[in-house]
């Protein structure tokens, strides 16, 4: 157990280097192609953990060779926050884009280092790449380093540094035709300090930014195999842990038998995981919501040499649990039954009043209930970690979304002081919310705390993803509206809706009080109320939290006025965003009109549309708008195929196109599938589903629909919102409001794929 | 698995010997990742859904979460670390320059399904495609997918 005391004292980054060399000296005597192609060492993905080289902050490194590494807190998920923020320094630093590549900081120099990632960008999550504060913050940086490298070309040239330009990685001095690369005196310019920082150029000078849209820097290693994921981590004398956790949440272990399993090959340590041992943070954290969300789980994990042996020891493991009071939900109805229930008669919360519903005198009313279920991110790379603890020393390597989440959680779980904890973040499989909380790295640091001095790697098995996830919060809804006999429009809207879950941090109620069909005064009497269904079940963040529920009840509850009111539910929607504002409306527009909207289509097919924006509707210019319209067809049998989706948005401007594009395709599809196909399933209090043979996943020889991105409703307005969590909101209603017009038939829940979708 | 037995298998993996003493059930996936540290070849689901783990065994694109090392004697394997060298370059740079992936997870697995395809079916059809490409992408990167391979294949996306 104690064969890698040693280890804590060496770099990390050191460590890939040397197991790579070994690997290839197994490499005996064949092609050196094949070996190098084979054998060379993977880079890290995490930066160093204090200054190294010519760094001009903890940010930018520039090396001899003209490289600049850009150091980044936010870790690539797959939306190109990273590229993103090394596209914002590089408009700034005016440095050639093949130079550039992108590191994940090393948030523990964060915490040594005077809040060196914090002070003026927002640590968490990717989806916010390109807000404002970030955006100004790293150009700031970028043009930062960019003078300093004209005042140490100054200083050598003995010139003004005002004389100097700066471009494609060049320094120019044009009177004297000199020239230097950045890499030439980027050792001068990292120790110049400036005695006033430069002002940001115009945008209407940028050269990268919202013109240029270059793919992804994370993608060459991803396509040739090199790319180090969370689970890919190798570390000298690493073993591997196997998890499984409490098979009801919030039951407990009761006992189990070591004895049975120790003989195994491979196997080291039986573990048991008591959440009452975890550590306490010796001082205030700083995580941007707090650790509540992250807390230990009881649970058994054999740790062995490998991989395999440790799962199978596991599966061999005598385990008797205490599942606790979760068990007497003998199915998922028996949860939705109690929401609706409190939902009816329970002392609710008012999020939203305008007006006095009860004075609405219409004659139509429209009356409806909504559901939507659990969900499992089903992110693709399992959740886990690899930490190495010793009495004094916790270093963890991690895909995380939240680097200070993964970085407190760990100093929590050891109860260490923060300056004893590293944190270094790896390329991520996938995140859509499951990676905010860093409870997976809280479990592996749980591990490795037991099995002290050699680092361990704990992966979850597919099975324990499903079973233990985090999962989306169901929501159920109750909707009713008084039209105006005039029209058709409401008069009142009332609205009752209960959610699944103790966890608060994802109770939203974007998408259900947020709307400017609510909020701008077209409908005028309005009362929206929310209340909480407590269950054993964990509910977390599952891409665009809540919202994407809201989403599809409201813009179904909609369409469903606009039907009763016999109007086109287009149309419909314009009069009720009359009083909201334009971008809106052009959205909505432009959407209905690149899909053909009206035109007259045989019984089985239809149009339907919906229109939502992310994070918050109520303020105008802010978030993200979307409308999506999608055409279906609809067999007399009942089979699906949604041929065809249009989208239109608006986010301000965007600030690569593309990258704009490709979220918006997946987060449809994600959508989609979410709507199609997802719900998590519960028996005597357990999650059934276990592994995609159990939880359809769309693939691509599912009859996709062609997917056509619009960008003329941009309004142009000064922001760069965000792209991430949007487009998972109007898919979902556009299908279903389509399947009404094609069938007749009215959806109020999801996933389709369980419904009766035939008609006569 | 009480019975289950340790044996010493040797195979090339990318043109390289290799002798792999293990449980005779252990998955090729994971000999490959923790055997032979090879970790390009991924693990998404242990049952054949998802193909993330998919290499070439003998020319063939296969699971390899469903091979155990017991039935590897002499095997030829292929991964992503070598799909450079056995035709697969030019759907790695498509991937690049079409920005196909997202998160990526998924995607040695897709590129490795997608080399099998063109080896198989230069000038594939959609329902060819569908019919091969049958990874799990949680991100939705199915559309640039099929770009890419069609690109690569120079027939009309």
């Amino acid at each position: 157990m104690n064969q890698l005391a040693l280890a804590p004292q060496l770099d990390r980054r050191q460590f890939l280097v040397t197991t790579g060399v070994v690997a290839g000296g197994m490499a005996l005597a064949l092609s050196p192609a094949d070996a190098a192609s084979a054998m060379a060492p993977p880079p890290a993905p995490w930066g160093p953990d204090a200054a190294q080289g010519f760094e001009f902050t903890p940010w930018i490194e520039i090396a001899a060779d003209d490289s600049v590494t850009v150091r980044v807190p936010n870790p690539e998920s797959g939306n190109g926050t990273m590229t993103q923020m090394a596209m914002n320094v590089a408009e700034e630093l005016g440095c050639a884009w093949k130079n550039i590549r992108v590191e994940i900081a090393s948030i523990h120099r964060n915490y040594a280092e005077n809040r060196v990632y914090t002070k003026g960008s927002l640590p968490f999550f990717g989806g916010h790449g390109t807000d404002k504060v970030r955006m100004a913050h790293t150009m700031r940086l970028g043009a930062s380093a960019r003078e300093r490298l004209k005042a140490a070309a100054a200083a050598r040239w003995k010139v003004p540094a005002s004389e100097i330009t700066a471009a494609e990685s060049m320094l120019s001095h044009t009177a004297s035709k000199r020239s230097l690369r950045y890499g030439e005196v980027a050792a001068e310019a990292a120790k110049i300090s400036l005695l006033a920082e430069p002002e940001l150029k115009p945008q209407a000078e940028w050269t990268l930014i919202g013109k240029a849209s270059p793919a992804k820097l994370s993608i060459p290693a991803i396509a040739d195999g090199t790319a180090v994921f969370g689970i890919d981590v190798k570390l000298p004398g690493m073993v591997h842990a196997a998890l499984k956790q409490v098979p009801v949440m919030g039951g407990r272990l009761k006992s189990f038998k070591p004895d049975a399993v120790k003989h195994m090959p491979g196997v080291r340590a039986v573990i048991a995981i008591d959440p009452a041992k975890s550590g306490k943070s010796p001082v205030k954290d700083e995580t941007s919501f707090g650790l509540g969300n992250s807390e230990a789980q009881h649970a058994v994990a054999v740790v062995a040499d490998h991989f395999w042996q440790a799962k199978m020891a596991l599966e061999m493991l005598p385990v008797e649990w205490d599942l606790g009071s979760g068990t007497h939900y003998r199915d998922q109805t028996d949860i939705y039954e109690g929401m609706r229930s409190i939902r009816d008669v329970g002392e609710s919360d008012e999020v939203l009043k305008k007006g006095d519903v009860s004075t609405a005198t219409g004659k139509r009313i429209v009356e409806a209930e909504y559901l939507s279920p659990y969900g499992e991110n089903a992110v693709m790379e399992p959740l886990g970690g690899t930490a190495l603890v010793t009495s004094d020393t916790c270093e963890v390597w991690c895909a995380t979304q939240d680097t200070m989440q993964a970085f407190w959680v760990s100093v929590d779980e050891t109860g260490l002081a923060p300056a004893q904890v590293k944190i270094h973040g790896t390329a991520m499989g996938g995140n859509f919310g499951r990676r905010t909380q860093a409870e997976d790295i809280r479990m592996a640091v749980a591990v490795a705390r037991q099995y002290p001095g050699v680092p361990v790697k704990t992966i979850w098995t597919r099975e324990e993803m499903f079973r233990q996830g985090r999962y989306r919060t169901p929501i159920s809804t109750k909707f009713r509206a008084v039209l105006d006999d005039a029209s058709g429009l409401p008069q009142a809207v009332s609205g009752d809706l209960c959610f699944a879950g103790d966890r608060k941090l994802f109770q939203l109620t974007q998408g259900y009080a947020d709307p400017p069909y609510f909020n701008s005064g077209a409908i005028p009497h309005v009362k929206l109320t929310t209340i909480n269904f407590p269950v054993h079940v964990l509910n977390g963040a599952y891409r665009g939290p809540c919202f994407n529920s809201n989403a599809f009840i409201t813009e179904t509850f909609i369409d469903e006025c606009a039907h009763a009111a016999g109007i086109d539910p287009v149309e419909y929607r314009l009069a009720l965003l009359a009083k909201w504002e334009k971008p809106w409306s052009d959205v909505l527009k432009l959407a209905a009109e690149k899909a053909g909207w009206g035109q007259k289509l045989p019984r089985g097919e239809g149009m339907g549309i919906a229109i939502t924006n992310w994070p918050m509707a109520t303020i105008p210019h802010f978030g993200s708008t979307m409308a999506t319209v999608a055409r279906v067809a609809v067999s007399k049998d009942g089979v699906l195929a949604v041929k065809r989706i249009d989208i239109a948005f608006d986010c301000g401007k965007v600030a690569n196109a593309d990258a704009v594009r490709a979220q918006i395709e997946g987060g449809t599809l994600f959508g989609l599938n979410m709507t199609l196909n997802e719900e998590v399933t519960i028996r005597n209090g357990a999650i059934v589903e276990g592994n995609y043979d159990e939880y359809p996943m769309l693939r691509m020889g599912d009859s996709l629909p062609e997917i056509h991105i619009h960008f003329e409703a941009l309004s142009g307005h000064d922001r760069f919102d965000l792209m991430g969590e949007l487009p998972v909101g109007p898919v979902g209603p556009a299908v279903g409001n389509a399947i009404y017009s094609a069938t007749g038939k009215r959806l109020r829940a999801t996933p389709f794929r369980k419904q009766d979708l035939s008609w006569t | 698995m009480e019975d289950d037995t340790v044996e010493t298998v040797s195979f090339t993996v990318n043109g390289l010997p290799q002798r792999v003493e293990a449980y005779s059930s252990t998955p090729l996936l994971w000999v490959l990742r923790d055997h032979l540290e090879m970790t390009g070849t991924k693990y998404g689901c242990g049952i054949a859904q998802c193909g993330a783990c998919t290499v070439h065994v003998n020319g063939e694109a296969v699971r390899s979460c469903q091979l155990p090392l017991s039935g590897l004697a002499g095997a030829d394997v292929t991964t992503i670390e070598g799909l450079a060298s056995h035709g697969g370059a030019t759907l790695q740079r498509l991937w690049a320059e079409m920005n196909v992936p997202q998160c990526g997870y998924c995607q040695a697995g897709m590129l490795m399904a997608a080399a099998d395809l063109l080896k198989k079916t230069p000038k594939p059809s959609d329902p060819e495609i569908d019919a091969v490409m049958t990874n799990i992408c949680r991100c939705g990167t199915y559309p640039r997918i099929r770009a890419a391979i069609k690109r690569a294949a120079g027939v009309a996306a």
